[in-house]
């Protein structure tokens, strides 16, 4: 199968996301779930005199912020079954508590791979995530993959 | 952790063994929306429907406890995480055992950073989820 799409839809920005409040207790939670215990993260006071000068989410939060919509609502899906296939991402600057987080995202690429199994349709989702100040906290790249 | 100049290609971070119990997945499910309803993550007969063997790890799930392997060796120093990647190979089940495993495989002088292989293995040593991961240090 080759893959067939208008590359119109490629590097353009389908979607910036409305600002999520990042909540101290829901970073708490995060922490809580992922057994996380660096005082860094977890504890306010120790925080103050660690690098950032008080608690900041670990990287890892910066995945937790999510589209709107379901990115293929923007973006043409190759097949009918697909899975998560993995993320990059580069941390760029701390996430706090009260930050305002928006989430910009396009297409950055789509390819195909034949494996094993037969024939792959990755699409990978850019997203950059910024705070209330337009400041860049993160670049996600989430690999996603389609099979016909 | 040691400093820049006392790391060493092929360090090793872990192994750690760690037990992900089905409501702890559950409960990082809820934290991040995911958890209203049966579904892939909360429900063992929902994931079967999706012809999976039960319940499954969400991917965002495992890309953080990789994070925090590498977060945990750097402490509270002031190197810092500056990238991760994942590849989701085969889905992790919780309420099994997994092993969290690292290795540095390059050391940049120049940029002061150093280049890290991370995985998870499952009890059979099968390899579910790799990825890489670069630390930055600081002076």
């Amino acid at each position: 199968m080759a893959v067939n799409y208008d590359p119109a839809i490629l590097n353009k920005t389908f979607e910036i996301t409305e600002p999520v409040e990042v909540e101290a207790e829901k970073i708490k939670r995060y922490c809580a779930a992922l057994g996380e215990t660096n005082p860094i993260y977890t504890d306010a006071e120790a925080a103050k005199k660690g690098p950032y000068g008080g608690i900041v989410a670990p990287p890892s939060y910066a995945v937790t912020f999510r589209n709107g919509r379901h990115f293929f609502d923007y973006v043409p899906r190759f097949g009918m079954r697909g899975f998560d296939a993995g993320k990059d991402v580069e941390f760029v600057g701390p996430i706090r508590p009260g930050d305002r987080v928006t989430l910009s995202s396009h297409v950055k690429e789509i390819y195909e791979k034949t494996g094993r199994t037969g024939t792959m349709v990755f699409v990978v989702i850019r997203s950059t995530l910024k705070n209330q100040n337009d400041e860049v906290l993160a670049h996600i790249d989430h690999r996603f993959m389609n099979r016909p | 952790m040691n400093s820049f100049e006392e790391i060493n290609i092929g360090d090793t971070l872990g192994p750690l063994e760690l037990f992900v119990s089905k409501d702890q997945c559950r409960a990082y499910a809820k934290t991040m929306g995911m958890g209203d309803g049966p579904g892939r993550f909360t429900d063992d007969e929902a994931a079967r429907k999706e012809g999976l063997p039960g319940m499954i790890i969400p991917g965002n799930m495992s890309l953080g406890l990789l994070s925090k392997l590498v977060t945990d060796w750097i402490g509270s120093s002031n190197a810092r995480l500056t990238r991760i990647g994942t590849t989701y190979r085969v889905p992790v089940q919780p309420g099994r055992t997994i092993t969290l495993h690292g290795f540095i495989t390059n050391k940049d002088p120049a940029s002061r950073t150093a280049e890290i292989d991370v995985w998870m293995e499952n009890e059979e040593a099968e390899r579910l989820v790799t990825g890489t991961a670069t630390v930055e240090f600081r002076k």
